[in-house]
């Protein structure tokens, strides 16, 4: 599983420093999905620094990280790099929403006026085709349905994310949004579960999905 | 079995089994409802109810809610409520099933609606809290346990709910145990998608048979070559046979007197729908017939004639 990024324009980040004050950085670069997204990694340092330091700013340290999302990990960065860290205005995070907050989260009691901020925008938990080619495939919602869908999920694969497709927006097998060129995900459902002769399945009235434990603020902790 | 209960006009003649006319009305982009006020009132003697649309291909018009309950008061003419679940959760559907009826309203349709990124307004929130048999599923639990979840509902809503069904649909099997599922949410009524094919409505009409739910069959009349060439080809999944297309040309190019031309084009869509619904009536496979030609009320006097031929 890959969180999916994509870069922000150059220019909304200027932007954000400037308007932040901001003139020593300390770089902060993904090493395992933004890497592969190519929006983070040592090429997306080695951007960065380039950019930042056209536009005057100084890149006090970078570092390419591995989970920045892990907040044990990013602590030890944040031990062993505390002179540089003395230095700085903000982070320039290249990951996704995870490691910009992972950051915030282990710095923000020693440092608590230091700021984040991030290169990229987070799209979605992706399924990799090849390098180039991710897909959203599950949302995490939470209530997997899978066992039942023949292994397809219809909350991202239908537009709607409905219960009981698919709707009339069922194009030969396409759906109405994106101009009938992605397949519709009821449909591949239908296709699947009548290849495994579960058809009954596929009849079965499903109730709308339970949104009381599955919102927002979720948070798994066993122990 | 319990006698079925009766909540509207459409109710008590779907019960006695008679054949039945529908229209449809699709106010728009307005807060002043006289043009589909007058549409209803010109359709008004034909037809038993009109579906009021809602918000079709995502493009936003004033409610359908609200719109429905003013064409009935002012008209006398009943509505068929359509309802997508694109756009209220489920909290905000109940809460507006139970103002439905306070308004008056006593018919409904339950549709998902077409999604946002159509229409006019790509960059609102898709709802989808229900879908289009759950809903059906939510109206029945308020109208037959007067409850919501298990709550008592003080004065409960009572009013018919029906869904959509497209025989136009390939693969057409995941379309017909779709309605299966309708059926069992408890759909009392089926309105199609506009068909044009006699053979593939047959099959699918068949194939759904087994759900003893009427069905009232999607027709559309074109009032004119233009609108023929449009249905043909902005309508996402529905051919207007070559021929067709080709007699409404011949229309066009051929009749220059205009009154003489709207007098074909109503003869012809007679002679297509006469014979095509009288076959489907003739097997036993319709309730009635819905027709989704708006602007084109001239038309209802002779859909009668079709419809009770």
């Amino acid at each position: 599983m890959v969180v999916i990024t994509t870069k922000k324009p150059v220019d909304e980040v200027l932007n954000v420093l400037k308007e932040n004050n901001v003139k020593k950085i300390f770089i902060v670069s993904c090493g395992v999905c933004a890497a592969l997204c190519q929006t983070g990694g040592e090429d997306g340092l080695n951007e960065w620094k380039e950019i930042l330091e056209k536009e005057g700013f100084e890149i006090v340290n970078g570092l390419v990280v591995d989970d920045v999302c892990d907040n044990r990990e990013m602590a030890k960065v944040l031990r062993k790099n505390s002179e540089d860290i003395e230095k700085i205005d903000a982070f320039v995070t290249l990951s996704c929403g995870l490691g910009v907050q992972s950051i915030v989260e282990t710095t923000s009691k020693k440092y608590p006026s230091m700021k984040v901020f991030v290169t990229n925008n987070t799209e979605f938990m992706g399924m990799t085709e090849r390098i180039g080619r991710f897909y959203m495939r599950c949302l995490g919602c939470g209530d997997c349905l899978l066992n039942e869908t023949g292994g397809i999920c219809p909350i991202t694969t239908c537009a709607k994310a409905l219960m009981n497709g698919p709707c009339g927006g069922m194009v030969d097998g396409k759906c109405e949004v994106g101009n009938y060129e992605r397949d519709c995900g009821w449909v591949l459902i239908y296709n699947r579960l009548k290849a495994i002769d579960r058809l009954d399945l596929f009849s079965k009235l499903r109730d709308a999905r339970d949104w009381s434990e599955s919102g927002h603020q979720r948070e798994v902790v066993f122990r | 079995m319990a006698e079925k209960k009766v909540y509207s006009k459409l109710g008590e003649l779907l019960a006695k089994g008679e054949f039945i006319l529908t229209g449809e009305l699709e106010p728009e982009k307005t807060c002043d409802l006289s043009h589909t006020i007058q549409e209803a009132k010109e359709m008004a003697p034909y037809v038993v109810a009109a579906n009021v649309t809602d918000s079709p291909l995502g493009i936003v018009t004033i409610n359908s809610m609200a719109a429905s309950h003013i064409i009935q008061k002012e008209t006398g003419l009943e509505c068929i409520w359509q309802l997508t679940v694109r756009d209220v959760n489920k909290l905000g559907i109940a809460g507006m099933i139970m103002g439905a009826h306070a308004l008056g309203i006593r018919n409904i349709l339950s549709l998902t609606g077409d999604h946002p990124n159509l229409g006019d307004m790509p960059e609102t929130k898709p709802v989808f809290d229900l879908d289009s048999a759950t809903l059906v599923k939510l109206v029945r639990e308020m109208v037959d346990t007067g409850k919501i979840n298990g709550h008592e509902i003080e004065h409960p809503p009572t009013m018919h709910v029906g869904a959509a069904a497209n025989p136009n649909a390939n693969p057409m099997e995941a379309e017909v145990l779709k309605i299966g599922r309708k059926a069992e949410a408890g759909a009392e009524f089926i309105q199609t998608q506009v068909v044009y094919d006699l053979d593939m409505t047959i099959e699918f009409l068949r194939a759904i048979q087994k759900y003893k739910v009427p069905v009232f069959l999607g027709i559309f009349p074109m009032k004119s070559y233009g609108i023929a060439k449009g249905f043909d080809m902005f309508v996402p999944g529905v051919d207007v046979p070559k021929d067709i297309l080709a007699k409404w040309k011949s229309v066009k190019t051929d009749v220059s007197d205009k009154k003489e031309q709207k007098d074909v084009y109503d003869r012809l869509n007679y002679e297509f729908f006469k014979p095509f619904i009288s076959e489907l009536k003739k097997k036993g496979l319709l309730a009635g017939i819905h027709c989704m030609a708006v602007h084109y009320t001239r038309i209802f006097p002779k859909l009668v004639e079709v419809v009770k031929a």
